[in-house]
């Protein structure tokens, strides 16, 4: 019956609202209280399908994780030469993630960009989940995790500091300050809504909303004080996630291997980056949408021109994609060019193709209208294009270990065993996992920000009439 | 002594001195009881042991003949890494990999360190006590046996253990020490002996401008590794000379020549005559052999002979013609080419080309003579064995002793050696560790490591002069219940001849005595205590005799007609077997070191593998990995393919080692062994195994297995340039600064 | 008060290696000189190496993984390019590899803990204690000469008694650090100590590494660059090459001293003497 009534929304929306109206200005604001607010209640069957399968995922991964802390990396099958494996791309993957959480937030954010309001928290959650993630990958990569803690620059009676020169020093200060930041801006962002959810729930939970919510009241100043302190982490932030991936970037760039080498490496792993956060945001736009209903506030239109914000960078990735073969083509390191003809025609061509497909062609649908209104078509694209990232954080850490400077060194068809596997797996399961009980804890749609782009539409239809 | 009422000459042959030294040796006066002292406190931490600091005391190797001298550094009474002795012209201060691993099998897990006895199927833990009463049930007093009723089987063998060892025989009235090898060098030996008159002539590589190879390895399995390797290292310096090999599989000596030909296995003969008629053609050689002979040379013509030997024709003249520039020249054989039926005939026409180049005396000498020819070691056969395994199987060996050889393992399956063993009443083993052929006898005891006992060695090979080689303890026993074989020798013989050993309290005294005996020889003006101290301090005896002549015997050398070798349908490669340089013939694949250590050649460890011509394998449409079964008339083993450039493409080769069943965690298990599938093929001359000449062909099994090797996917370094050559008449080595020639 | 100590020696962390004359002044340099004419591939400094410096035996199924960890490994190439020869006519190019002790080494600055780092004798050091195991170090080794402890050896690879041949003057690593050559550090220090006792420096050939010893051909010489009478000093200028300089400025075509991978400046100190071959045989 409910769907039902979906359906004739959405054929309403689709006949007489204008195309520039990304939500429904009529609802009530009581209304979007109450919707959002319903999500975060006794969870629906789907919840809990997802929840437990995430749950799973993740035990098998502290599974592996146990096994391999105990035993050695040598349950990887990691080698010499071949000592980063799945670890280190996948984390740059995740790292890759939470970059769009905050351009959504945060850049559309100073530009006014309305249609980011309803989808900015699940994207701000995802960034921080996503950086915990990484971090995670940090930490199950090192050899010797229960020392990892040497890597903090801290004061310390043995003057022993971390080297400052190491990409991997720059990559921890950075991430733990992007870190920081994005949990401060995600949570500021969420006071004005953590009041609404004091004041709309029992017991427990409302004596922890009322610890949250830090005494907001709604009034004038506290508006006005707040606009200024969420505009200025914004602009923060900015800044930070730009290099927080470039600093990635020169884990890489800053080495002397062939296929690492090269300066167009941190706009390159920076536009990877917002290209797979914005595949994200899709996929978990739609699950949303699904599991929650929130067909109200995640339209189609919002979807349309995250799509094609989306097509936009992949394009730009793209690009810089291109760059980087050219420069290495036409450069004059004989070493680097093998090292590239290796990953097009080698052991793992087939994944380099892939990524590239994936990467570059698959994108072209999201350029055409009728896939982007099409939920379960960019449901897949998106789901693809992720896996087209995660490939090319694959092709860039393996075949430079594979087929790098040292000919007697080089391995052949070098394959992660299934720990490795097990913990990536496992990285998705604790992701997921972190997200669906986030959903369940806080609110995953802003309802003041909603609110107000529902008054502004408002008010703007008033004035246009 | 005074008590001692046999007479001299025997107690000379008792210490293993006689002939030429008995009449340098005096009877002096010695004092054992001294001695007797010391083997306690020799490494006893209290005089000798300074916590945190490492102290170095001489001894010698025992992992291969060579017979090098060596230092084990010692820390808090622990024998940590053994180096090479410089006081020892043999290892002149060097050491091998194998060497090195020596440690590794006196600190192996898998030692035996307490005796065992057979009950029913098994081995079970007795006493000392136990363990010797059984045998001097046997081999006591009162034993009967007598002639060829008891056998003493060993491995090559040298020094006082070798005299012990006869004696002990000798008081049943026998003589029945059976030596075996089953990497034997005796064809070599036979042909060195009919061309030069001795058995082993010295190479003087250094010397040597040109050194044309066949097949010898001498860099890695010759007759003195380290001493030749670093006559090597001379020999490529300022004027530097050249090296050919020539083989059917590339050896490590191979690896390193500036020109290196795939030979047919078993045509290296031919190929020697053809160069040998080449170099006639030159009139300073016409008249350097009889003239039946050099008539008899007429049908190896370039043509002919690039024919049989798969060798491009015009690099015969040019291998003469090299061979005329650069003298002197040596001209070496090896295994290769020694190991077929008509081995020996092989060799002796390799051994023709230095007689026409007139190499004796220049890059060839013989050995000194020495004077105590009793110490000088038996040299394995495989005739031994074979003899051994008859009366064995006719039922007409009562006791069979054994101590370090393995036939059960590296005896070919036409000898069932381990199934005659059944047939043998009584047989006892003396080894560290149980290995196959342990493990079928019905005592073994356990004797101490190398590094734990004491001994005298005298090498086969003596590159300069004379070398008596002591061996003494570096550490206190690991074991509380292993002993000496000395000292279990000395115990029998006092069973059997009270009156000859009742003077020896023990073993070290025996030694001890034995050598400062022979201390008139060396002409030093010492007390015979500082005399037995200094042997023990440098580890070496050494006497500094010139090289004796090597004669020229040109009639040993047969000319027959070209021997055409066909290729058989059923079986239609060559099979060589390889020899790694630190596993040998596998009496030391329990070693992890050694297991570890990558092939040179193919960088596989810890396995068997088959080599292939790539071209063969593409034509078989075998990948790397893939494997193999090679099945020869006799049997066959399975191992993964390696597709290796340097070998003749119609041959495979298999490394020997491999395959052990029952030699302890690091040997089982690894790989096949290859000696299972040799046929029956022998040298006409010397009866011995003609280990080269097995035909096999090769199945695919339809499985594939990942190598394990060291190398990756490419054998080519990709234009990076990791080893630059250089050509030969570029570098100035003159102008270098060098520490090889210091 | 270490943070004032870290802003106080800031520069040091700086430092531009190697600068001209940066040993001139000190008593220790060390360096290596690996003839390649005279190396016949042998693998007894391999051996040696684990013999000293209880380099751990993997066994079969690690090895076959790739997980050896050979700290000095005898390479063999059939050719240069990138095409098979038929038969190898020229024999084997055998190469023996260790740490080349960088002295712009590309390892130590990506080291985030600063576990691997510059000795004021030129040596880099892998500090065990410190390293966490990031692996960065291996993955920015040109020469890929870095060897990770896989696995927890200490429990599986010396079976009693063998444990007992450990050398004691070197650590036994545990699971997770990375270790490589050291060029036999402990020879080195205890040599100096012994001389500065007696008040002097180390004399050449008082000390050698066990891979040097060990060489039945001495195709290995190991010594002291900052004494300019050393054997290693005088090879080294013999063959025209300065521990300063990047490139190697040959006058003399018939030298056959080379560094590799020179190009990426990575200053080792190991000089590697071309291999020859008779061309004319
Ligand atoms: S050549 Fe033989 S005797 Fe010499 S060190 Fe090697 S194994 Fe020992
Ligand atoms: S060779 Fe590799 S490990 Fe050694 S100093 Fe250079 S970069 Fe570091
Ligand atoms: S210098 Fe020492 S640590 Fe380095 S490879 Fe040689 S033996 Fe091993």
């Amino acid at each position: 019956m409910i769907q039902s009534t979906d359906e004739k929304d959405i054929e309403i929306e689709r006949r007489f609202v204008p195309k520039a109206k990304d939500i429904n200005d009529e609802i009530a604001w009581a209304q979007i209280n109450k919707d959002v607010l319903r999500s975060m209640e006794r969870p629906r069957l789907m919840y809990w399908v997802i929840f437990l399968a995430s749950l799973a995922l993740f035990g098998f991964g502290v599974y592996c994780e146990i096994y391999q802390y105990q035993n050695g990396l040598g349950v990887a099958d990691l080698e010499n030469p071949q000592v980063w494996g799945l670890y280190i791309a996948t984390f740059i993957f995740w790292i890759g993630m939470s970059h769009s959480g905050t351009l959504l937030s945060a850049i559309l954010h100073i530009m006014h960009a309305d249609w980011r309001k309803p989808i900015y928290r699940f994207a701000e959650a995802m960034t921080t989940f996503s950086l915990m993630t990484a971090g995670l990958f940090v930490l199950v990569h090192l050899g010797r995790v229960w020392e990892f803690y040497y890597v903090v620059a801290y004061p310390n009676e043995r003057w022993a500091w971390p080297n400052f020169n190491s990409p991997l020093v720059w990559d921890a200060t950075a991430i733990g300050t992007y870190l920081t930041s994005s949990i401060v801006f995600l949570y500021f962002g969420m006071i004005p809504d953590l009041a609404i959810c004091r004041d709309n729930a029992k017991g427990v939970r409302k004596k922890f909303y009322w610890l949250l919510s830090l005494g907001w009241q709604g009034t004038d100043r506290q508006w006005a004080n707040f606009r200024v302190a969420y505009l200025t982490v914004a602009c923060f932030l900015i800044p930070l996630a730009v290099s927080v991936h470039s600093i990635v970037a020169t884990d890489f760039a800053v080495s002397q291997q062939p296929g690492w080498h090269i300066t167009s490496f941190p706009p390159y792993f920076v536009a990877g980056a917002l290209y797979s956060g914005c595949a994200a945001i899709i996929t978990l736009f739609i699950v949303l949408r699904y599991v929650f209903r929130f067909e109200e506030y995640m339209t189609m239109p919002i979807l349309d021109k995250t799509c094609r914000l989306t097509f936009a960078i992949a394009m730009v990735w793209t690009y810089l994609n291109l760059v980087e073969y050219a420069s290495v083509w036409y450069g004059d390191d004989p070493v680097a060019k093998q090292t590239l003809l290796f990953r097009a025609t080698g052991d793992y061509a087939a994944y380099w193709w892939a990524m590239n497909f994936l990467g570059s062609v698959v994108p072209f649908a999201l350029a055409f209208k009728s896939l982007r209104n099409n939920i379960p078509v960019m449901l897949v694209v998106s789901l693809l294009l992720n896996l087209g990232m995660w490939l090319e954080r694959f092709m860039i850490v393996t075949p430079t270990f594979a087929h790098g400077f040292y000919p007697w060194t080089w391995t052949d068809h070098w394959m992660p065993s299934w720990v490795q596997w097990g913990i990536v797996a496992g990285s998705f399961g604790w992701f997921s996992m972190l997200f669906m009980l986030f959903c369940k804890i806080f609110p995953t749609v802003s309802m003041y920000e909603v609110k107000e782009m529902v008054y502004h539409r408002f008010v703007a239809r008033k004035a246009r009439a | 002594m005074s008590s001692n009422k046999i007479d001299r000459r025997d107690f000379l042959r008792v210490l293993g001195i006689s002939g030429a030294a008995a009449t340098l040796a005096g009877c002096g006066n010695t004092s054992i009881e001294s001695g007797a002292e010391l083997v306690e406190s020799y490494v006893q931490p209290e005089d000798f042991v300074v916590p945190g600091v490492g102290v170095y005391y001489a001894s010698t190797c025992t992992q291969c003949g060579s017979g090098c001298g060596i230092m084990g550094r010692v820390r808090e009474g622990r024998i940590l890494k053994l180096e090479g002795n410089p006081k020892s012209a043999i290892s002149g201060g060097k050491i091998c990999g194998l060497g090195q691993a020596g440690v590794q099998m006196h600190y192996n897990p898998d030692r035996l360190t307490k005796p065992m006895l057979r009950e029913g199927d098994g081995l079970k833990v007795v006493s000392w006590d136990k363990a010797m009463g059984v045998l001097n049930a046997r081999l006591g007093s009162k034993s009967t046996l007598s002639g060829q009723q008891i056998a003493f089987l060993t491995g090559e063998i040298s020094g006082h253990q070798k005299v012990l060892l006869a004696n002990f025989l000798e008081s049943f009235g026998s003589t029945n020490h059976v030596v075996y090898d089953a990497l034997s060098p005796v064809v070599g030996h036979g042909a060195n002996k009919a061309v030069y008159g001795v058995e082993q002539p010295v190479l003087q590589i250094d010397k040597a401008r040109l050194i044309l190879s066949f097949g010898n390895d001498f860099l890695g399995t010759g007759p003195s590794p380290v001493r030749m390797a670093a006559q090597y290292a001379r020999f490529r310096k300022a004027p530097r000379g050249t090296l050919i090999q020539i083989e059917p599989r590339m050896t490590l000596t191979g690896a390193n020549a500036d020109r290196w030909y795939a030979i047919r296995p078993g045509t290296e003969g031919v190929l020697a005559l053809g160069l040998a008629h080449s170099l006639l053609q030159h009139p300073e050689f016409a008249h350097s052999i009889p003239q039946e002979l050099a008539a008899a040379l007429k049908p190896y013509d370039k043509e002919t002979v690039a024919e049989i030997t798969g060798i491009n024709a015009d690099a015969i003249p040019h291998m003469a013609s090299l061979l005329w520039e650069k003298s002197p020249s040596l001209v070496i054989s090896g295994p290769s080419a020694e190991g077929h039926v008509h081995g020996f005939s092989n060799a002796t026409a390799i051994h023709l080309l230095n007689l026409i180049l007139d190499n004796r005396g220049k890059t060839l000498q013989g050995q000194a003579n020495h004077p105590f020819p009793q110490l000088s070691p038996a040299f394995g056969s495989y005739t031994a064995l074979a003899q051994l395994n008859q009366a064995m199987s006719a039922g007409k060996c009562e006791a069979l002793l054994i101590m370090g050889c393995n036939p059960a393992f590296t005896a070919p399956t036409f000898v069932p050696f381990a199934n005659n063993m059944g047939k043998v009443p009584f047989k006892v083993a003396f080894t560290t560790q149980l290995d196959e052929t342990s493990r079928q006898c019905d005592l073994v005891l356990p004797i101490l490591s190398p590094l734990e006992d004491f001994g005298t060695h005298v090498a086969g090979y003596q590159p300069a002069g004379v070398e008596l080689m002591i061996q003494q303890p570096l550490m206190e026993k690991l074991y509380p219940e292993t002993r000496g074989i000395g000292d279990i020798l000395i115990d029998l013989l006092k069973q059997r001849k009270p009156d000859a050993y009742k003077a020896f309290p023990d073993y070290y005294a025996y030694l001890k005595t034995a050598v400062v005996k022979a201390k008139p020889v060396f002409k030093v003006k010492e007390s015979d205590d500082d005399f037995w101290e200094d042997a023990l301090r440098n580890g070496v005896l050494r006497l500094d005799l010139p090289p004796a002549p090597i004669d020229a015997r040109v009639a040993a050398i047969k000319v027959s007609a070209p021997q055409a070798t066909e290729m058989g349908m059923q079986y239609p490669f060559y099979f060589v077997p390889s020899v790694k340089a630190d596993l040998r013939d596998g009496r030391h694949a329990n070693l992890p070191w050694l297991q570890e250590s990558p092939d040179p050649m193919t960088s596989v460890a810890w396995d068997s593998w088959v080599e292939i011509h790539p071209t063969t394998a593409t034509q078989m449409q075998i990948r790397e990995g893939d494997i193999l079964e090679v099945q020869s008339a006799t049997g066959s083993v399975r191992a993964k393919a390696y597709l290796f450039p340097g070998i003749q493409p119609d041959t495979v080769s298999m490394p020997v080692g491999q395959g052990h069943t029952g030699y302890g965690r690091y040997a089982d298990g690894i790989g096949a062994n290859p000696f299972k599938i040799l046929d029956p093929n022998f040298d006409e001359q010397t009866g011995e195994l003609a280990m080269y000449s097995t035909r096999v062909i090769i199945k695919k099994t339809g499985e594939n297995a990942k190598m394990i090797k060291d190398e990756g996917p490419t054998t080519l370094q990709q234009g990076r340039k990791l080893v630059v050559t250089m050509a030969a008449d570029q570098a100035e080595l003159a102008k270098e600064i060098t520490r090889v020639t210091q | 008060m270490s943070l004032s100590n870290l802003i106080k020696n800031w520069s040091s962390l700086r430092v531009k290696r190697p600068y001209e004359g940066q040993y001139k002044d000190k008593d220790y340099k060390w360096a290596m000189v690996i003839d390649l004419d005279a190396c016949t591939g042998c693998n007894a400094c391999t051996t040696a190496c684990y013999a000293e410096n209880n380099l751990p035996v993997v066994g079969k199924e690690a090895f076959s993984k790739g997980q050896a960890m050979h700290w000095i490994r005898i390479e063999r190439y059939w050719g240069e390019g990138d095409a098979l020869p038929k038969f190898p006519e020229r024999g084997a190019q055998f190469l023996p590899m260790l740490c080349q002790q960088c002295e712009s080494a590309p390892c130590e600055v990506v080291c985030p803990v600063g576990a691997t780092h510059h000795t004021p004798d030129g040596l880099n050091s892998q500090v065990y204690n410190r390293c966490i195991g990031s692996r960065y170090c291996s993955a920015n080794c040109p020469y890929k000469v870095r060897y990770f402890n896989w696995w927890q050896y200490p429990e599986r690879a010396w079976p009693n008694p063998l444990e007992q041949q450990l050398n004691p003057d070197v650590t036994v690593r545990s699971k997770g650090v990375m270790e490589k050559c050291t060029f036999c550090v402990q020879r080195l220090v205890e040599a100096k100590n012994r001389a500065r006792t007696e008040g002097r420096k180390v004399e050449d050939g008082e000390v050698t590494t066990a891979c040097a010893q060990a060489c039945p051909t001495s195709a290995i010489t190991f010594g002291n660059l900052a004494d300019s009478k050393s054997q290693v000093a005088k090879m080294w200028e013999r063959q025209q090459i300065d521990l300063a300089k990047d490139k190697q400025e040959k006058s003399d075509e018939n030298m056959r001293g080379y560094r590799i991978f020179e190009d990426l400046r990575t200053y080792p100190s190991i000089v590697y003497m071309e291999r020859i071959r008779d061309l004319q045989a």
